[in-house]
């Protein structure tokens, strides 16, 4: 493949990589050249660069990822245990659904963390409170698009198993499940979205270790480019783990032309 | 036969209220039938005990005076997303090339928390409106932004050649065919941002403030006032509630066409 | 020769919940023999796709008698199968997965699922394509599926519900002429309902004309022509007259329009 094709194939890519390298270089060429530096409100990618190796190499980042990655996992985790199941049932019974959709709607639309300094004085500063958070935060999705999931599936596909003389387990089991997947990995990314605003809240309120007290010492502190290896790294994961959720979410049906709103 | 007949036919409603009643009703009860052990005893708070605290905040103008300040930064950050993502959605939307210079901020600042910017504005604003507005701003420009390029991005192929046939400029383009096209998508997008909006007035009274219902509530904490927490989180609830039914309604009447590709979520 | 599926005097009335309700079916009497290929044509909403899903067994008539060789029918069973106008595949299963659903439901064993599909993915002319997904076919291919998947239960009676209407003119008259063929080798019982007048006197062996709502059997007309049937005899006046029969009947319960 020639140079010209191959660049009009990855166009996209190329821009991209462009558009940042551009813009570094830029903010070091003027941070360093044109204004002077003021160490307490500015930095640039050098300095940035030097504090990521630093804490790379030391054992500080590494603890305080795995400390607010604890917390997060056992949150999430609760989220899809509870929140999949109270979506498949408010899918299936209609009573349950007229039961617990207003609750539910106004809870998922309304800024629960605010709850958050109730939730960590309740819990405590520990991986108990985040955990709490997360979970709160992060149910929702699962329960609305579950939900979603469940009552999207296509009538036709019911007539079709039931005129094979299917039973109800085999309706569940062979067509309302498969068809609920590709909306269940669609929430658990806005879950994913929401769980990490969860953790992150938690530890600016009260914490003494992760990666978001990391982050909100480090601004107390003026290090400022400690502070921008934080951000950086949290968006990160934050990026990967959101693009494996719309990968997974293409591999698993790539029959939905979904073109979505993010 | 009449009772019957009316609870079919309202059936959705008086479960969907009665739930919420029993919830509300257990929980007043809960004292009563349990006794809570001591240190849980200090969190705890009742439906009455919120109400009661509601009504003498509000009597003394505390209420107010948070809520106003609350409100200001909700809009200036609401107005200026507006303001910077409605045009930029619009321009990206027709400009394949500017998207994909711009997509990796976006992406990049779309999947991480905007929280976590606070600190760094904290740092440079200070404590006081400022940080707030733009954290509002922080989150509630990108829901608008990108499903504005997106509707834009989706316009009928054939509608825009129909009308460029008729010799139509850019600007014609935009205002006949592009921008009608988009509002669905631009409405879902500014129910999101005002979601997110209110997120950010909450998180930045939290910890960048000294007034405003986000700090009443965090500062209730703190002195283990309970229920002047939840009074804070129930005028939270209620806006939203509020606000996104507003705009939910505000979508179904402006949109009865409204293409199937432009999801909720 | 003794009717193999009877139906008689039967009714079927819609109550919804906020509308009056709406008698589909009012007195419908028809019969079909074994191995006989009819059609059913009636102008829109006059209830046949309604009388198809009784005959599956999905919905329940009111009143009336239904009955498969002398047996009422009461449900849906492997020995009544229907092919959908909009396919009904699943979309995450392969070719050969969707062939096999009802033998899965059977509960055949495996090995046997797997021979029974492949026999009729051939029959259908699908070789080549089982691993493929619904949305990598045409809307012919589909219908192949939907076809083979309905006849690897080995119904009696197989059911098509204006099965040709979402595809092309041209794979339309195509599939007409295989589902001919293939009728000509299982040897079925088929009741097919259309909006075409040409593919109900080209396929079959009668054709019944319904009323407008409610519904009954209006005329029953005998299809004459020999079998095995070719696409050319769509060009003769004989044909031309048996459709104009056909016409005449039905345009009465076409109202103003017609």
């Amino acid at each position: 493949m020639n140079a010209k094709a191959f660049l009009a194939e990855h166009r996209r890519f190329w821009l991209g990589l462009c558009s940042v390298l551009v813009f570094v270089s830029v903010w070091e060429i003027i941070l360093t050249y044109i204004f002077p530096v003021n160490p307490f409100f500015f930095t640039k990618p050098s300095l940035i660069a030097v504090a990521f190796k630093e804490q790379v190499l030391g054992a500080k980042l590494w603890h305080d990822l795995a400390v607010s990655s604890q917390a997060f996992i056992w949150g999430f985790s609760f989220a899809v245990i509870i929140g999949i199941p109270v979506g498949l049932v408010m899918g299936w019974r209609r009573r349950v659904e007229y039961s617990l959709d207003p609750f539910l709607t106004a809870l998922y639309a309304s800024p629960l963390v605010a709850l958050a300094p109730l939730f960590i004085i309740v819990f405590g500063v520990g991986v108990l409170g985040k955990a709490a958070l997360v979970f709160l935060l992060a149910v929702f999705p699962f329960v609305f698009n579950t939900f979603a999931g469940v009552k999207s599936t296509d009538s036709l596909l019911i007539n079709v198993i039931r005129s094979f003389g299917g039973g109800e387990k085999d309706l569940y089991l062979k067509v309302i499940l498969p068809s609920t997947i590709p909306y269940i990995i669609a929430g658990a990314r806005l879950a994913i979205g929401r769980g990490l605003v969860g953790i992150i809240v938690g530890e600016f309120y009260a914490a003494s270790e992760g990666i978001g007290f990391a982050i909100s010492q480090a601004g107390d502190t003026y290090r400022l480019p400690d502070m921008f290896v934080g951000i950086i790294i949290l968006s990160f994961i934050a990026v990967v783990l959101t693009e494996f959720m719309r990968k997974l979410e293409l591999t698993v049906a790539p029959w939905r032309a979904s073109d979505e709103v993010r | 036969m009449k009772p019957e007949k009316l609870f079919a036919e309202h059936e959705s409603f008086i479960l969907g209220t009665g739930f919420i009643l029993v919830l509300i009703a257990v929980w007043e009860s809960i004292p009563l039938w349990y006794t809570l052990p001591r240190g849980m005893a200090l969190f705890f708070t009742t439906p009455s005990k919120i109400a009661v605290a509601f009504s003498q905040l509000l009597l003394d103008g505390t209420i107010e005076k948070h809520f106003w300040v609350s409100a200001i930064a909700f809009l200036a950050g609401l107005g200026l997303s507006i303001v910077v993502g409605l045009p930029l959605g619009l321009i990206m939307g027709r400009s394949s090339t500017l998207e994909d210079l711009l997509d990796p901020y976006i992406t990049a600042a779309n999947a991480t928390p905007r929280i976590v910017f606070l600190p760094l504005l904290i740092l440079w604003f200070g404590i006081g409106i400022w940080s707030k507005i733009l954290i509002v701003f922080a989150g509630a420009v990108f829901p608008l932004l990108i499903n504005t390029y997106v509707g834009v991005k989706n316009v009928n192929r054939v509608l825009v050649n129909v009308v460029r046939s008729f010799g139509a400029n850019e600007w014609q383009l935009m205002k006949i065919v592009v921008l009608p096209n988009s509002v669905p998508y631009i409405i879902a997008g500014l129910r999101l941002a005002i979601g997110r909006a209110i997120l950010g007035v909450v998180v930045g009274e939290f910890f960048g403030s000294s007034q405003g219902l986000g700090y009443m509530i965090a500062s209730a904490a703190t002195n283990y006032k309970v229920d002047v927490v939840f009074v804070g989180v129930a005028i939270f609830m209620a806006l939203s509630v509020i606000l996104t039914l507003a705009v939910k309604h505000l979508e179904s009447r402006l949109v009865s066409w409204r293409p199937e590709t432009a999801k909720t979520f | 020769m003794a009717p193999f599926i009877q139906a008689e005097h039967l009714t079927l009335c819609f109550r919804s919940k906020n509308r009056e309700p709406v008698t589909a079916l009012n007195d419908l009497n028809l019969s079909v023999a074994k191995g006989e290929f009819v059609s059913i044509v009636g102008p829109s909403g006059c209830g046949k796709s309604t009388f198809l899903n009784i005959v599956l067994g999905l919905i329940r008539h009111d009143s009336g008698t239904l009955q498969l060789n002398g047996t009422p029918i009461t449900g849906p069973s492997q020995e009544r199968a229907m092919v959908f106008q909009e396919f009904g595949l699943l979309p995450w299963r392969t070719v050969v997965a969707n062939v096999e659903l009802g033998l899965e439901l059977k509960g055949t064993p495996s090995s046997e699922r797997v021979k029974r599909a492949a026999e009729l993915i051939k029959l259908v002319g699908l070789n080549g394509f089982e691993s493929h997904y619904p949305h990598e076919l045409s809307g012919g291919m589909k219908q192949r599926v939907g076809l083979a998947r309905a006849l690897a239960t080995e119904p009696q009676v197989l059911l098509m519900d204006e099965p040709f209407a979402a595809l092309d003119a041209q794979t339309r008259d195509l599939m007409q002429t295989e589902l001919l063929q293939i009728w000509e080798r299982t040897k079925k019982t088929v009741l097919f309902v259309t909006h075409s007048i040409e593919e109900a006197a080209y396929l079959s062996d009668r054709v019944i004309v319904m009323t407008a709502r409610p519904g009954r059997a209006k005329d029953v007309l005998q299809i004459n022509l020999p079998r095995p049937r070719d696409y050319e005899m769509r060009l003769t006046p004989e044909f031309n007259e048996i459709k104009l029969r056909i016409w005449e009947v039905l345009k009465e319960e076409l109202g103003p329009r017609g």
